[in-house]
């Protein structure tokens, strides 16, 4: 027998579930992605490095500028180009503006109405209006970041090879400086919000992010391994989904928010640590629903961190110089933290400046087997003790926990 | 008025800027009720339809399917965003889909029935289609108020050189040289980009009628620029539309 459930909702894409049925015994679980394929790969094939970032950024409209600046540290590290701090410290701000965004879409619209037991944020606004508007404006916050870095709040071009089209005025800073502490309070109350819920999901192996926080040079496992992503990350096709599922080792890993936490808790800033440190107990336990707890933990980051680098930035001011290119034959990768974790853009591009090779993996790829997983545990734990409709909404709730984005996914693949 | 969302292939952002609008949706929801919005949404009710919005390119064999049920159960369908109104990015990719496959999956076979992405508008009449990757978030507002209200919508007709020149940006194309496809896009996004000093990409597909998408591209062949080059570029968004 095969239970099915639907396309999931309250999702970025369009997947589904299939849980096959043995003899009354959960034998399987499977995750389904259901959107077409998209063909990043061959989009980008010959394309001038240039336009490459703009094309790549279509790839997510929530992570939208972690596509871009993969993109562009890819081809940047093809060309052995590197950037001064401003720059450096102008793309972590706009990866914090996606932290914030997109964290914040996904605990108070997608998940909280789990936690609250409603269909979606909009009725649960009747009864906590509050909740959904605090939630609504770190929101707005974030994308006013990416408006500045990225030149629109979705898909806006503004990153590029060596540096940027526009750079952040005065007045602009200045105004994410005020709006980090305003919101404080508001990222805090997630925490504790976040911090009662129920724990489910399987517990994966291992955790991998990337050496910086929210970008690096390579990546590390929480075996203290540091490597190139093809030294160890074996990826395979399915028969039954657009996507391709990947193991560390050869077991299954995790990435993501709480990933973040597990390998890079030093790098917290004091009030998220602090926060941490209360919580540490909890989220070691590795459960994937803790990845929500994390989640709310880094909205606290992210505004400490956003303020400290608007500080240095005021302090020397902006000088606005991007890095000069001359295209030359060459081979690179971008390591990014997308919201949802670690996304790589691998290129090889022609003396002409144009891309000969391109690789994407997207972190709801990397997720894929640790999501099955979670699944079958989840359905072994509930099948037969509880009626199917229940069955069904904690499967979901377990998909949603990994804020899976499934319109990335679908285009994982090696030419 | 009944409302539902409904998403094809695409990468979530046409929906996505729905939710963008913050407190103005939650004066839209004065006028609609939401029977479907998978992406915001876990509420879902079969109903006939108001209006229907879809989002995306068809790209499979369940993309066919949303759009026919959206169309046949909806009063108004609006086409929304660039992959339902000219193909976007992901109609661009040349080629065949058997292809395709076999170049990034390794095999030829077509288990999952993918299809050669085409615009919604390919498939099915749509009522109104709304170019843009993505829209500007204030024109789906003004859309859905101004059928509420039974006024008859205003179709933006002019290109991104309009708005450009009302900002008083500096042309980049004259100045700076850039391929900036302004002169032949449709206006609407406020000529954002130029904002970022960077030429138009096209995001909005491009303007019907007086553009002279030949004459651009001679331009821009005169700049330096490379044919093959230029080809690709003016077909970014719209598979193939311009002809020059």
């Amino acid at each position: 027998m095969i239970l099915e459930l639907g396309e999931f909702t309250r999702v970025e894409g369009n997947g589904k579930a299939e849980v096959i049925i043995e003899n009354g015994e959960v034998k399987e679980a499977r995750v389904k992605i259901v959107e077409g394929p998209r063909f990043f790969e061959l989009l980008t094939l010959g394309r001038y490095y240039w336009d490459v970032p703009d094309l790549e950024a279509r790839i997510c409209a929530i992570c939208y500028l972690a596509h871009s600046f993969a993109s562009v540290l890819g081809i940047e590290n093809a060309f052995g180009v590197k950037v001064p701090e401003e720059i450096q410290l102008l793309r972590e701000l706009g990866l914090i503006g996606e932290i914030l965004e997109s964290h914040s879409l996904h605990l108070y619209l997608l998940v909280a109405p789990d936690l609250f037991g409603y269909p979606d944020a909009i009725r649960m606004a009747s009864k906590h209006g509050e909740i959904v508007r605090e939630g609504l404006a770190l929101k707005a916050f974030g994308n006013y970041i990416r408006e500045v870095i990225g030149g629109r709040e979705i898909h806006g071009i503004n990153v590029k090879p060596g540096g940027f089209g526009r750079y952040p005025t005065e007045d602009e800073l200045e105004k994410i400086d005020k709006s980090c502490d305003a919101l404080l309070r508001f990222a805090k109350r997630a925490v504790n919000i976040f911090a009662t819920q129920e724990v489910f999901g399987a517990v994966p192996e291992y955790h991998i992010a990337t050496d910086g926080y929210l970008y690096g040079e390579k990546l590390i496992a929480s075996d203290g391994e540091r490597f190139d992503y093809f030294e160890h990350i074996e990826e395979k096709s399915l028969p039954y989904s657009f996507a391709k599922q990947s193991h560390y080792k050869e077991s299954v890993f995790m990435t993501g928010a709480l990933s973040r936490l597990m390998v890079k808790s030093d790098r917290l800033t004091p009030i998220a640590k602090e926060l941490f440190e209360q919580h540490r107990e909890k989220l070691s336990r590795g459960n994937v629903s803790l990845n929500n707890l994390a989640q709310a933990i880094e909205l606290v980051y992210s505004l400490e961190r956003a303020k400290e680098i608007v500080g240095k930035l005021l302090d020397h001011g902006v000088k606005g110089e991007n890095v000069p290119i001359e295209p030359k034959e060459g081979e690179g990768i971008g390591y990014v933290e997308a919201p949802r974790g670690v996304l790589i853009h691998h290129y090889r591009i022609d003396e002409n400046g144009n891309i000969t090779y391109s690789n994407i993996i997207t972190p709801t790829a990397l997720n894929h087997a640790l999501m099955e997983l979670s699944l079958y545990e989840e359905a072994r734990k509930h099948y037969g003790a509880v009626d199917e409709n229940f069955l069904k909404h904690k499967l979901e709730e377990t998909v949603r926990a990994f804020d899976p984005c499934i319109s990335c996914s679908v285009h994982l693949v090696r030419l | 008025m009944k409302l539902g969302v409904f998403e094809l292939t695409d990468c979530g952002g046409c929906a996505l800027n729905i939710l963008f609008l913050y407190e103005k949706l939650f004066d839209l929801l004065e006028f609609y009720e939401i029977k479907e919005f998978h992406m915001a949404s876990s509420f879902k009710e079969h109903d006939h339809l108001d209006v229907a919005i879809v989002t995306g390119t068809v790209s499979c064999q369940r993309d066919l399917e949303v759009l026919r049920h959206a169309r046949n159960y909806s009063n108004y369908l609006i086409a929304l965003g660039t992959c339902a109104t000219h193909g976007s990015v992901q109609g661009a990719v040349e080629g065949k889909i058997r292809d395709k496959l076999e170049k990034v999956y390794g095999t030829r076979a077509n288990t999952m029935k993918a299809l050669d992405p085409k615009p919604v508008v390919e498939y099915v009449a749509v009522d109104f289609a709304l170019p843009g990757c993505p829209y500007d978030k204030m024109e789906i507002y003004q859309l859905l108020i101004d059928l509420a209200k039974g006024v008859e919508p205003i179709k933006k007709d002019y290109p991104v050189c309009i708005e450009c020149k009302l900002n008083e940006y500096e042309c980049v194309l004259v100045k700076k040289g850039l391929p900036c496809l302004g002169p032949i896009t449709v206006g609407g996004c406020n000529a954002i980009c130029v904002k970022s000093k960077l030429g138009c990409i096209g995001c909005r597909g491009p303007l019907p009628k007086e553009a002279n998408p030949a004459g651009e591209f001679e331009i821009l062949r005169n700049l330096g620029y490379d044919e093959e080059y230029l080809r690709r570029k003016f077909k970014t968004f719209a598979r193939g539309e311009l002809r020059w």
